[in-house]
């Protein structure tokens, strides 16, 4: 058994009395996506917190490629390999996309080849605050992938974009695990794009781990469908 | 298309740099020449003084365009310059060439280890805590009666000579003028420049959106207590040529309203652009002067006019201006 | 000993009283006001000029009063325009208005000290823990207690101090909820400057009038709601009896260094706990 790209163990986040985290446990090994589903308030933003440094108090460990990371912070993580993208559109919007992208990069380059693959190019010097919604979606995806980093963490990238954006993403993010064999752990709600392009999903319900399995285990486990596919499936 | 994008970027990167130094030699030059233009020493003594009061709003401005903070405290670093220059003269054997340097690393020092605290809380908690320590430093000042001379200030008196120039020329308003409105033009071209650098796109960036800045592996917090640092030094500048102008600093320098005024000054003049809060000193002090009658009151008329720019100019004059000339050149194209 | 630790709560006291007007107004507008510590300044002179004619306690009815009104005006001309504004100009806007009321008082009053003597009515000493206590003071400390203890009510059983409890929470989602700001904010930015107005009459026979008094205290009074956490109405109160104390023991013992003490510890505070001691609410 390899060493998981990215590790997490014993992962728990409280606000005052409630649990938002209860004792989880994930591991991913290097270039598979993982899909990460449950219903609303299952935990699954506060784990992708915890893992990428932006939860305030937590306990647990967190590894990458054996390595503990728990006490860095996010920008030390980032040098580190690990880079995020926000459920709420996070990007610089004074700068223009050039501008912000190439500072992503810090030294390296790539900003082209990010501007293409998100068709971002052709964007213009102006702020990106006037830039459209969907647009912005795929600049807060850019900074995560400027850089390259050895693992990715997609919090709803396709919350709010159109079915055929959504079907890009999913295509994009398969390309890049070939292409630089890049780990994903992907927080989605639209089940089509999770069940198609996901090596396995974990499924968190309040605030523990319920499952973890291939696309195919999960969408028979009896247990997930009362959890969570019962009540959302039409 | 894109590869012609790509081939001419370096040029326009380059090209704004050595217009604004083109610009910069051109600004240096008039104001060594304007003195022989102006007859009257009281005019000229009086444009000095407004030029070292240009520096400090140019100093709280580049705080406020570069991290966002607005600072009401920024004579803490203006009279810190002043004081030191003054207290290391009056009770040190160290020479005016050691003690230029050490009253604008000390103001800037101290900044910098202030910063790295109250850069972590928001920007009106900032705001709180900077006139918080600007009254502090009012107050030592004031009680340090036998070593700052307390509410009687402090006189000054020069060495003849400091590298190798004789010290009356800072006592000259014809000179003394010429040495500030260099001072500032090196200055404002330098600010240019670091706003065009990485660490300027850095510090725009963490204005913008701190958190995300972290995550695309930056730390912040040195950058934002490096920008107080860097402002708390321009501000000694414009100290240490006050203090060598007038051979004397009282604790006036550091009040709170010296601090709200340059923050009115900026403001006025546009803190979001570079050259906004230098245009909005000369203003303030034009204006001060002319309404010489009722100065009685200008403590209200500042309050007044920061009351009526904040709301209905906030982009200063200088922002105004330019967003009149973009707009009837948009409809000029259209 | 004992006559220190009381002095240090007479001030506490006086600087509670301030501050947690300055918190009632942020934790609902998210503004700090720094016209704050001119309503002080203009309370106690209101007071003054009152009390002149028709005693200390009319003058206090009447500072209270005026000052109430005048929230009210700030809450309807400046805060309720400026609210969708960055904050911090809403900041610079109340700096505008501490220059303006500053240089009112001084062409109304003069810039000479004004001495305000004690209302013959709490007069004297009383013999207190085993010492002789001024009245006055003992009456300022029962005051604060009285304002902490009427607050906390309001803020538990109103409709209103619901609300600003809520909201000085979490802003967004108590005005998501539907509850109208603009109407509970008059009231309570009136209730903020009445306590400011109060808080300078009742300095007046401690302290010595001056137009610049108001901006003297602001800088304490900031240094109590940052270290007691921007929002937080406990930590105010603790953070005022703290800072009381330091202050008063600090005059005392270190007289030259008296007003940088409270101003270190706060430093201290914050880099210990960048959100205050009982913060939380701010970001």
């Amino acid at each position: 058994m390899t060493t998981p790209a990215l590790q997490g163990i014993g992962l728990s986040r409280h606000y005052g009395g409630f649990a938002a985290l209860r004792n989880v446990d994930i591991a991913v090994p290097a270039g598979e996506i993982r899909g990460l589903i449950g219903p609303n308030g299952a935990g699954k933003s506060t784990l992708i917190d915890v893992l990428s440094g932006r939860a305030g108090k937590w306990s647990g460990q967190v590894l990458m490629a054996g390595t503990d990371v728990s006490r860095h912070s996010p920008q030390m993580r980032r040098r580190h390999g690990m880079a995020r993208s926000f459920q709420r559109t996070s990007i610089f919007p004074n700068l223009a996309v050039r501008e912000q992208l190439e500072l992503a990069a810090h030294h390296g380059g790539g900003v082209d080849e990010v501007l293409e693959q998100l068709k971002l190019d052709g964007l213009g010097t102006g702020p990106a605050s006037e830039l459209s919604y969907g647009d912005q979606r795929r600049l807060d995806l850019a900074l995560a992938l400027i850089g390259r980093p050895r693992v990715l963490l997609l919090d709803e990238p396709a919350a709010g974009l159109t079915v055929q954006e959504s079907l890009d993403l999913a295509r994009l993010l398969r390309d890049l695990v070939k292409s630089w064999g890049v780990t994903v752990l992907l927080v989605e709600h639209d089940m089509e794009v999770v069940f198609s392009i996901c090596d396995r999903i974990t499924v968190l319900h309040l605030g523990e781990r319920l499952m973890e399995g291939t696309p195919d285990e999960v969408r028979r486990s009896p247990e997930v469908v009362t959890a969570y596919l019962g009540r959302s499936a039409h | 298309m894109s590869v012609q994008a790509a081939t001419s970027l370096p040029a326009p990167a380059a090209r704004p740099a050595a217009i604004a130094f083109g610009i910069a030699l051109a600004a240096a030059v008039v104001g060594i020449v304007l003195p022989l233009l102006v007859a009257s020493p009281v005019t000229l003594s009086l444009a000095t003084q407004g030029l070292t009061n240009a520096i400090l709003a140019t100093s709280v401005g580049f705080l406020i365009r570069q991290s966002g903070f607005v600072s009401f405290g920024h004579a803490t670093f203006f009279g810190m310059g002043a004081y030191v220059t003054g207290l290391l003269l009056k009770h040190t054997g160290l020479a005016l060439e050691a003690i230029l340097p050490l009253a604008i690393a000390l103001p800037a020092a101290l900044a910098f280890v202030v910063g790295l605290v109250v850069v972590r809380v928001s920007g009106v908690a900032f705001s709180m805590l900077t006139l918080a320590v600007a009254q502090v430093f009012y107050e030592i000042v004031v009680k340090w009666r036998d070593f700052a001379g307390g509410d009687d200030g402090l006189s000054v008196t020069l060495p003849p000579r400091v590298f190798g120039l004789p010290t009356t020329l800072f006592q000259e308003p014809g000179d003394m003028f010429r040495i500030v409105w260099v001072t500032l033009v090196v200055i404002l071209f330098l600010l240019f420049l670091l706003a065009r650098s990485r660490f300027g796109r850095l510090c725009f960036a963490i204005k913008d959106n701190e958190e995300r800045a972290r995550f695309i592996g930056y730390r912040t917090l040195m950058p934002r207590a490096l920008v107080f640092a860097i402002s708390a030094a321009i501000g000694s500048i414009g100290g240490v040529l006050f203090v060598l102008y007038n051979g004397f600093v009282s604790p006036d320098v550091l009040h709170w309203t010296m601090s709200g005024s340059a923050l009115v000054m900026a403001i006025i003049g546009g803190a979001e652009f570079l050259i906004g809060p230098a245009i909005g000193a000369v203003v303030f002090l034009a204006a001060k002067d002319k309404l010489g009658d009722i100065t009685e009151h200008w403590q209200a008329i500042i309050g007044f006019t920061l009351i009526l720019v904040t709301v209905r100019w906030p982009h200063g004059l200088v922002g105004t201006i330019w967003h009149w000339i973009r707009r009837r050149g948009r409809g000029g194209r259209a | 000993m004992t006559i220190h630790i009381l002095n240090g709560f007479v001030y506490g006291g006086l600087l509670y009283i301030l501050s947690v007007g300055l918190v009632l107004i942020f934790g609902l507008r998210r503004v700090v006001n720094f016209a704050h510590g001119g309503l002080f300044m203009v309370g106690a002179y209101v007071g003054y000029a009152v009390a002149l004619h028709a005693g200390f306690f009319t003058g206090l009815a009447a500072a209270i009063a005026v000052l109430a009104a005048i929230g009210i005006l700030l809450d309807i001309g400046v805060f309720r325009p400026l609210q969708r504004h960055d904050p911090l100009l809403t900041v610079l806007v109340t700096f505008g208005i501490l220059l303006i009321l500053e240089d009112l008082v001084r062409s109304i009053w003069g810039k000479d000290y004004v001495t305000v003597s004690v209302p013959a009515l709490l007069s004297g000493n009383v013999e207190f823990l085993g010492l002789q206590y001024p009245v006055y003071r003992l009456m300022v400390i029962a005051l604060a207690l009285v304002t902490m203890a009427g607050l906390t009510l309001w803020l538990k059983r109103s409709a209103i101090g619901l609300h600003v409890r809520a909201s000085s929470v979490d802003a967004v989602t108590t005005a998501m909820q539907g509850v109208n700001t603009d109407r509970v904010s008059a009231t309570v930015v009136g209730i903020g400057a009445a306590l400011a107005g109060m808080s300078g009459v009742v300095a007046g026979p401690l302290l010595t009038l001056s137009p610049s008094m108001g901006s003297y205290i602001l800088v304490d009074c900031f240094i109590v709601v940052v270290v007691g956490g921007l929002g937080s109405f406990t930590g105010a109160f603790l953070a005022a009896m703290a800072i009381g104390q330091i202050h008063n023991f600090g005059i005392v013992y270190l007289p030259w260094a008296a007003s940088s003490i409270p101003f270190l510890i706060m430093i201290g505070v914050l880099i210990w706990r960048p959100q205050g001691l009982a913060g939380g609410a701010s970001t």
